[in-house]
């Protein structure tokens, strides 16, 4: 079966029942996708689909055949930060930076679609992504931030 | 680290040991003298000096600090760092950390083990790794003074070099390295005054940002190694449950399916990828003795509990004045119970682990708290001695105490030595949240008495709970004496033996921050009732005190209602022996506005705490909404001393009070039929960010040394919360997680 990630067609062997997130961990190597609950509650896992979030630990290999997806190490560059990567840094957002992958593309599919959001905005799009060591007011500081970087620039 | 032999002989009482690497650089050791609080048994021979940080200087200039704590979030790598580039004078952007090995070398001065825990880092740290770092700034500028042949006095240490003053030379740290590697130790080089501070108290950066921000930080579950094999197990769910048969022929047909046998908790199933190894556990069928707790509920522990209270009146661990008297001749008594759930711990990060056996040596990767002790945990499982086990640390996804338990490690282990072959083992989250060593549960018994005019005379405190080190033991007692046999780390693990001789400190973890009850009270009795059901259990963020404030300050919140008094002019009126208690108090009543009227519909609760030598207050805001606490601000003020990195402390704050609210609001493992009843997320909630309050954190400015900040945040938030939640509804929430109806 072939998958695009990362803007990368790959050839995968895996059963199509296999969640998407063992297919980009343990055969294309991108680690940066965590594992946290398997059941979509945590948000751990979180990746692009053609641009809109999803839980890569509940979603089956076969169902992202044919389709785009984008993992941490495809949302910006060491040259390149995307505008998140740059405030989660300015406002020491990590703690044990766990959960960071996930949340942070939970928060750039936000601001793809909402360049301005309000705290509800923010609270509605990111509570579904836990955080054990609470970095939540950063986060939310962080993504006011990002979208005050890009109005600016 | 390529140490040519030192050129310098060590006596006992240096502290450092400095050497020329092979590649021309300056290695040096910092050897500590241990702590007194472990007894003088550990000072009689050359362990008792313990190496406790390394630091490198190669003839690149690349400076390399060896951390033997572990970094889980906590900032302690930040933290440590800083302290030596203060006294090298570089910026800790530039200094490389590497993390420890395992060695008798690096282990915590307060433990004599090698581990992370109880907040100490800092603490226990401050003065040596300065120290360190001032010993090699003064040996770099001798090595300078020789090259510019000149007086120590015309050099000075700037921005990783030495600089000839008023002459514009300049020595990069690299290239005089192996020459300072051959001055004499300076025995007592001057430490840089607090106004001199370039980065304490300053530096607001991570050091471990980046990594956390482009997911290329390495967490023990993103380790691989060559030839590996995942492994997932099936344990009892009955807790201490034991195996009776298992029958694997449908599972080993299942697509992956190396091999499937039992371990000794159960059995495990090896597979070539992870969900192989999953679906092919589906189809494992096992049958389980289960043991002595199979009827065991959360009800029926309680009403055990409450029998014990009731049967046994514990030991004295504190007792001034004579309570008993004051009961009689006390005008009214307040008598009250109050009980706390176990809780897991559910760091992001499931447990898991790689071991690699091979002609009697042991590799592991392991995200753990305690290098040494899960060396042990391998050598209990294998053939192989403790010495001849590596522990690789890699990151943590948050440890909260967790990972100072080595379970997970054990367990890879003795897969690995079964499957002949590298095995990662991998828990799900189910198994996390089941299988975990929990918060433990307790039930307390509170009674105060009053005289006429209404003052409290007395204080009694019952605590019935388990002691902590009847479970850690097992793994830690051999880790102290790693060269002993095998056959006796069984009897090391026992209570009565260990503490013979053994350095183990006294375990207070039930009591912790009830002990220690700072109200002025002439009459104050803390008692201990011993009991144990049988559940693994084990440390979580602050540990005792992350119950026992709760007790302490809801009961004292309760006698300031009970006698008509301001719950925070009360808390002060008995606190006048407690002036930095007192001092974030007063300055947490300031900040919150704590006098004025809050708009219709919002109350407020306060509590204040001493835990890791730190004092913290915290007022909390809520509402209740439709039916449910709504909490809107938490205001925080922090005594923890000097403060090294101030954004930290903030960081550090926040996530202990929004890991407090999710325990006071959500936490809850409960047991029936001796089976854990929760699993995942869904019925183990943790705080999510539309729960999460505003949090407003104020350090109090200290010349005290520091102390403790990764725990410290937690204990007074349920308490402030419970106490806001009375003045709201009137009710007195007497046990967590808080419920309305």
């Amino acid at each position: 079966m072939k998958i695009n990630v990362n803007g990368v067609e790959r050839s995968v062997e895996f059963d199509p029942d296999t969640p998407l997130l063992w297919v980009i961990r343990d055969e294309l190597k991108l680690k940066g996708t965590k594992f946290g609950c398997g059941k979509g509650l945590c948000g751990a896992c979180t990746v692009h689909f053609n641009g809109t979030p999803i839980r890569s630990c509940i979603t089956p290999v076969a169902a992202v055949e044919g389709h785009s997806i984008t993992t941490i190490e495809g949302l910006g560059s060491d040259d390149s930060p995307h505008p998140l990567q740059v405030s989660w840094q300015q406002l020491n957002v990590p703690q044990c930076g766990y959960c960071q992958s996930g949340q942070l593309m939970s928060a750039s599919a936000l601001i793809a679609h909402n360049p301005n959001p309000s705290d509800e905005d923010i609270d509605g799009a990111m509570s579904g992504n836990l955080c054990r060591c609470g970095t939540y007011p950063r986060i939310k500081a962080a993504i006011h931030l990002a979208a005050d970087n890009i109005k600016n620039n | 680290m390529n140490s040519i032999s030192p050129s310098l002989s060590v006596s006992r009482r240096q502290f450092l040991r400095a050497s020329a690497t092979a590649s021309g650089g300056l290695s040096l050791g910092i050897f500590l003298p241990g702590c007194s609080s472990l007894g003088s048994s550990r000072v009689t021979d050359d362990k008792a000096w313990v190496a406790n940080a390394w630091l490198e200087i190669s003839a690149s200039s690349e400076i390399i600090f060896t951390l033997d704590r572990v970094e889980m979030g906590q900032g302690t790598a930040t933290g440590l760092t800083t302290l030596l580039a203060e006294e090298l004078e570089v910026m800790p952007e530039r200094i490389t950390i590497k993390n420890a090995p395992v060695d008798n070398a690096y282990r915590n001065p307060d433990y004599g083990l090698q581990m992370t825990g109880g907040s100490n880092s800092l603490s226990s740290s401050w003065g040596q790794i300065r120290h360190a770092g001032a010993v090699a700034r003064e040996m770099l500028i001798s090595a300078a003074a020789e090259v510019f042949e000149v007086s120590r006095e015309e050099c000075r240490a700037i921005d990783g070099s030495i600089e000839l003053r008023g002459v514009g030379k300049a020595l990069p740290y690299g290239v005089i390295a192996a020459l300072a590697a051959t001055q004499a130790l300076p025995s007592n080089p001057t430490l840089k005054q607090a106004s001199e501070f370039r980065y304490i108290g300053k530096q607001n950066n991570r050091l471990d940002i980046s990594g956390k921000v482009n997911g290329q930080t390495a967490y023990g579950i993103d380790t691989e190694v060559n030839g590996m094999a995942y492994a997932v197990i099936t344990r009892s769910p009955v807790v201490g449950g034991k195996l009776k048969t298992f029958d694997a022929s449908k599972a080993m047909q299942s697509k992956g399916v190396i091999d499937i046998f039992e371990i000794y908790n159960g059995v495990a199933v090896v597979a070539e990828q992870y969900w192989q190894a999953r679906k092919a556990q589906t189809l494992l069928e096992t049958d389980w003795e289960e043991g002595a707790l199979a009827k065991l509920s959360s009800e029926e522990m309680f009403d055990t509990f409450k029998r014990a209270a009731d049967t046994d009146e514990g030991e004295k661990v504190r007792d001034e004045g004579d309570f008993d008297k004051a009961l009689d001749n006390a005008s009214r008594v307040v008598e009250v119970e109050y009980q706390t759930p176990f809780l897991a711990h559910a760091t992001l990060e499931p447990m898991n682990c790689i071991v690699q056996i091979n002609d009697g040596k042991a590799e592991v990767w392991a995200p753990t708290q305690a290098p040494d002790l899960a060396r042990i945990a391998v050598a209990r499982v294998s053939d192989v001695s403790p010495s001849d086990v590596n522990v690789n640390v890699t990151a943590l996804g948050g440890g909260f105490g967790r990972r100072l338990t080595q379970d997970f490690v054990e367990e890879a282990a003795a897969v690995a030595n079964q499957a002949n072959r590298p095995i990662k083992l991998m828990w799900s989250r189910e198994e996390d949240t089941k299988h975990d060593w929990y918060r433990p549960a307790s039930f307390h018994k509170l009674r105060a008495t009053l005289n006429a005019s209404n003052e409290v005379t007395g204080w009694d405190h019952q605590i019935v709970a388990p002691n902590l080190m009847d479970w850690y033991v097992r793994d830690a007692a051999p880790a102290q004496y790693p060269w002993s046999p095998k056959f006796m780390y069984n009897m090391l693990g026992t209570v009565g033996l260990a503490l013979q001789g053994i350095a183990m400190p006294k375990d207070h973890t039930a009591v912790e921050g009830a002990l220690e009850a700072p109200y002025d009270i002439p009459n104050l009795q803390v008692r201990h009732t011993h009991a144990d059901i049988g559940v693994p259990v084990s440390f979580w963020r602050s540990v005792g005190h992350s119950q026992n404030a709760f007790y302490v300050e809801s009961f004292v919140d309760e006698l300031a209602h009970e006698t008509a008094n301001d719950p925070l002019q009360y808390r002060r009126s008995l606190l006048k022996n407690h002036p930095r208690l007192r001092n974030v108090l007063d300055l947490v009543a300031e900040k919150a506005n704590w006098n004025a009227p809050l708009p219709q519909g919002v109350f407020r609760g306060v509590a204040v705490h001493e835990s890791f030598k730190s004092y913290v207050a915290q007022v909390v805001e809520l509402s209740i909404e439709y039916g449910t606490i709504k909490v809107h601000r938490v205001f925080c003020v922090v005594d923890c001393g000097i403060v090294v990195n101030p954004d930290i402390v903030k960081a550090q704050m926040e996530g202990g009070i929004i890991f407090a609210l999710t325990a006071a609001l959500h936490g809850e493992i409960t047991l029936e039929k001796g089976r854990v009843e929760q699993s995942n997320f869904d019925d183990y909630a943790l705080l999510r960010m539309n729960e999460s309050p505003v949090i407003e954190v104020h350090i109090v400015d200290s010349e005290e040394s520091p102390t403790g900040v990764g725990e410290p945040g937690v204990p007074p938030l349920a308490p402030a919360l419970a106490n806001a939640v009375f003045a709201a509804t009137g009710k007195r929430l007497r046990s967590l997680p808080l419920k309305l109806s």
